[in-house]
């Protein structure tokens, strides 16, 4: 497949969500979990996974403890851009915060910003966004 | 009783001071000082002088402006001019420059002096009242500022979930599906109520008052022993409990609960999971009017840089486990009103141990 999922969150139950909602989309899609975010940082470090897929698309929780999505970014920007290429990140958050929503902004590598929980309708839309814009077939 | 209020007088007259001395030394700490680089001398070491009193007329410089110049290094003192020439200008003068609280006209009167004084004094203690309770305020809008921050996180956070799972489970047929998302729901709400425990910890610890009585620790700790030893007994973790009590111990239940079931909930919760021998140990001995309680365990230890910040409010050092961010702040609470101390070890994967003291009451 040419889209693949990471999903960074510290609760199971939204990762369970994610992985339905994902699931229901497509359920060929490959999908990797993180319960915390300094896991997941040693995973893409490594890079060379998912050789087929043009754009790994990651669904980042904001507010976590140990290294929270706004930590995680800051150490993902330190990264070759050869592998920054590769993931397009989305911040996902319950929070209403403005100055949550502003911080998000803030970042280059936040592409997208989604409010818990997330619908199918909202990751039909997503998915619809990243397959114009990199050029890869939805089936 | 009370400490004496402690005040200055400044002339250039040394009879003056002397007089004023012997009649005031009695009831007050009188500082004098027959020039203003002694005066400053005494304001830099008793920065708890409450009252200034200084005479207008001075070579080099004149009473206002010596109070014009201190109303901005030493704000806190009331200033009081004393002067035998009370024409207009220098009043005007006095009260727009110097910022003074009263005039005393000289020669001076005992009664008039220690009427000043005493109303001085007043204005003194509701102004320092006044900034501690600003600070307090200055807390409390500091802490509100985190609380909305975790509100919207902590209490929206495990709602959205239960929506989301709801959401999803109109599209769900498989009942082993649907009862492992079910499973995982109620994780979530057992967390959001946790949450809503220990907030209410929080607010009872911040507006409660104490109630000292008698603490047996070994009654004490039946209450709750159950509780943990079915809990030790599931997940196989061996609990040791040694209590060593051989003399009256006072303090305040609620706190004390609050201490104990933190620190040991915390110790079973925060286990590793791959070691085979897992263990709590919890110690109290009471020695010469001080309870010292220690709970150990073998569980994941808390890195060092991480330390020195568990105890912040809303603070998790660790995504193992549901932390609501609150226990270890509200322990740090309860210590603060049982003149308690806290100090923790901790070796990552290997375990921590906490060491609370507490004083008698």
């Amino acid at each position: 497949m040419e889209l693949s999922f990471i999903i960074i969150d510290d609760t199971e139950l939204d990762h369970f969500i994610a992985r339905k909602v994902i699931a229901n989309a497509n359920k060929n899609y490959s999908i990797k979990s993180f319960l915390d975010a300094p896991q997941a940082l040693a995973y893409i470090q490594e890079d060379n996974h998912d050789e087929d897929a043009k754009i790994i698309l990651v669904f980042l929780d904001i507010y976590m403890p140990l290294m929270n999505g706004f930590q995680f970014v800051e150490e993902f920007e330190k990264l070759d851009q050869a592998i920054q290429d590769k993931y397009y990140i989305a911040a996902l958050t319950s929070s209403i915060e403005i100055s949550d929503i502003n911080k998000i902004n803030s970042y280059r590598s936040f592409r997208t910003r989604i409010t818990k929980p997330i619908t199918a309708n909202g990751i039909t839309q997503l998915l619809n966004k990243i397959a114009t814009e990199f050029g890869i077939e939805l089936d | 009783m009370a400490e004496k209020i402690k005040i200055l007088y400044i002339d250039d007259e040394m009879d003056n001071l002397t007089g004023f001395k012997a009649t005031l030394r009695l009831d007050y700490q009188v500082f004098t000082a027959v020039t203003i680089p002694v005066a400053l001398e005494h304001l830099e070491k008793h920065p708890d002088i409450r009252v200034i009193f200084c005479d207008q007329r001075m070579p080099v410089k004149t009473g206002v402006e010596f109070f014009e110049e201190i109303r901005v290094t030493h704000p806190l003192p009331m200033r009081i001019l004393i002067t035998a020439y009370t024409d207009i200008e220098s009043v005007i003068d006095s009260i727009n420059r110097g910022n003074i609280f009263r005039f005393v006209k000289k020669p001076w009167v005992e009664a008039e002096i220690v009427s000043a004084i005493e109303e001085a004094n007043k204005f003194y203690q509701a102004n320092s009242m006044l900034s501690i309770k600003n600070e307090e305020l200055q807390r409390a809008y500091n802490e509100l500022d985190k609380f909305a921050y975790s509100v919207s996180h902590d209490i929206r956070g495990p709602l959205s979930g239960i929506l989301g799972a709801i959401n999803v489970a109109r599209d769900m047929h498989d009942i082993t599906e649907m009862k492992e998302m079910l499973f995982l729901m109620e994780k979530s709400l057992k967390k959001l109520d946790t949450y809503i425990l220990s907030m209410h910890d929080y607010y009872s610890l911040q507006r409660g008052e104490l109630h000292i009585g008698d603490i047996d620790f070994k009654k004490l700790i039946d209450e709750f022993k159950d509780i943990y030893k079915a809990f030790s007994n599931t997940a196989s973790i061996n609990f040791k409990i040694n209590i060593n009590q051989r003399e009256p111990f006072r303090s305040d239940t609620v706190p004390l609960k609050l201490i104990l079931n933190n620190l040991l909930s915390n110790a079973f919760k925060y286990q590793n999971k791959n070691n085979d021998a897992k263990m709590v140990e919890l110690n109290i001995e009471v020695h010469r009017g001080v309870a010292t309680i220690q709970v150990s365990d073998t569980g994941i230890g808390i890195l060092g840089n991480h330390l020195g910040e568990i105890f912040n409010l809303f603070y998790r050092a660790s995504s193992q486990e549901a932390g609501s961010g609150f226990g270890l702040y509200n322990v740090k609470s309860a210590l603060l009103k049982l003149n308690g101390q806290i100090e923790v070890n901790s070796v990552l994967n290997k375990g921590t141990t906490f060491k609370v003291t507490i004083p008698t009451k």
